[in-house]
């Protein structure tokens, strides 16, 4: 009895191991791939909502809705926040970047992972999406309802009224914290 | 030895006819190209875990058969997984929790215990085989409707073809999960009525 519950431990345990092995040998070629390409799709968002200045040094965020950001100079004056922000959509978290003046206006914003429905919460991937963003933060309020869009923005965000949520709390919160910093490193 | 491949096409096809694996049907046959990455990976995982389990069926003590599936389809799921973060990323951020939820997919843990642990290697594979294309074939058929009606584009690796048309007024419910269970209902129904008048 005790002999056959051994074998069957050791056996278990044998399979395991080999897998555990394979997995550690596969990890091992793709883990600096994954990195890779990771750091590669941020620098490129980064590049591209970047109008004007240097990019600095990354800072960690404030641990709720924004996970990092990087200051960016123009002649050693601080006059933007790049934030990379945390939300939630309609099917899973969202994570945007968007560029920050900083008073807080909102320059330009990249949604870069998301799990929304293709063909409505999918279509805040676009960059047109963000337009109905642009220049609110500081006079004019970030739109976070439906009732604060033009006509034709309205229409867009409908039937993906919780990605739009999702991606205008995020910007609401973003623009705050940016006002915040109010120009510190 | 060549029925052990073509049933899994139509006659026993996993998603019309014996329906295993739809919880992945109705979420990944969004877009063709999703269907496709999935169908891959499936096939990958089908085929070795077949190989592995119909090479250890006398190592692996019955009792405990399940876990040691379980163990061997999990680590090949991994490798699928790690090898499409790094490769794909596009397709692996668009499959989602679904690429890890291949080793809880019916038709391989079917596959292992209906088949591979009591035949020879070349045969699993080839069930392996016959079983991952029958599912991806059906697959990227529902998705195929499904991306062509619900947003009237048609995404393949590398290009997005426009269907005219349908692109400007996309049938929406088609493209959501109710969307998905009405296309794979129709579809089961007709390979139904093909069997019937057999």
């Amino acid at each position: 009895m005790i002999k056959t519950v051994i074998s069957i431990a050791l056996r278990l345990m044998i399979i395991c191991l080999v897998a555990a092995g394979a997995l550690a040998y596969v990890n091992g070629i793709t883990a600096p791939q994954v990195a890779a390409s990771k750091a590669q799709a941020e620098l490129d968002a980064l590049s591209v909502i970047n109008q004007a200045g240097t990019i600095g040094k990354k800072v960690e965020g404030d641990g709720a809705g924004v996970n990092y950001y990087f200051p960016v100079t123009d002649n050693g004056t601080v006059t933007n926040y790049i934030l990379s922000l945390k939300s939630q959509g309609y099917g899973g978290d969202l994570i945007i970047l968007a560029n920050f003046k900083a008073n807080g206006e909102i320059i330009d914003a990249k949604l870069m992972e998301d799990a929304e429905t293709p063909g409505l919460g999918k279509k805040a991937e676009e960059s047109w999406y963000m337009n109905k963003f642009k220049g609110t933060g500081a006079s004019t309020p970030v739109p976070v309802k439906k009732t604060m869009l033009a006509a034709a923005d309205a229409d867009v965000i409908s039937g993906a009224t919780i990605t739009f949520t999702g991606v205008s709390k995020a910007l609401e919160y973003g623009s705050d914290f940016a006002k915040k910093l109010g120009g510190q490193q | 030895m060549i029925k052990e491949f073509t049933k899994g096409l139509f006659k026993e096809n996993p998603i019309f006819v014996i329906a295993l694996g739809l919880c992945p049907t109705l979420a990944t046959s969004t877009m063709v190209i999703n269907a496709l990455g999935m169908g891959a990976g499936v096939i990958f995982v089908l085929v070795c875990s077949n190989i592995f389990i119909s090479l250890l069926k006398d190592f692996i003590p019955d009792t405990v058969r399940i876990p040691a599936y379980i163990v061997v389809i999990a680590a090949f799921v991994t490798i699928v997984q790690m090898v499409m973060e790094a490769y794909c990323p596009a397709l692996y951020a668009a499959l989602g929790v679904f690429v890890p939820l291949i080793v809880v997919n019916c038709i391989i843990l079917g596959r292992a215990e209906a088949f591979a642990n009591k035949n020879k290697v070349l045969p699993s594979i080839l069930d392996g085989l016959g079983m991952g294309i029958g599912f991806t074939i059906s697959l990227t058929l529902i998705a195929l409707i499904r991306e062509v009606l619900g947003s009237g584009t048609i995404t393949l690796p590398g290009c997005v073809i426009t269907v005219p048309g349908i692109s400007l007024a996309p049938i929406r419910v088609i493209a959501f999960p109710a969307g998905a269970l009405l296309v794979l209902g129709l579809l089961r129904a007709y390979f139904q009525h093909r069997s019937i008048k057999k």
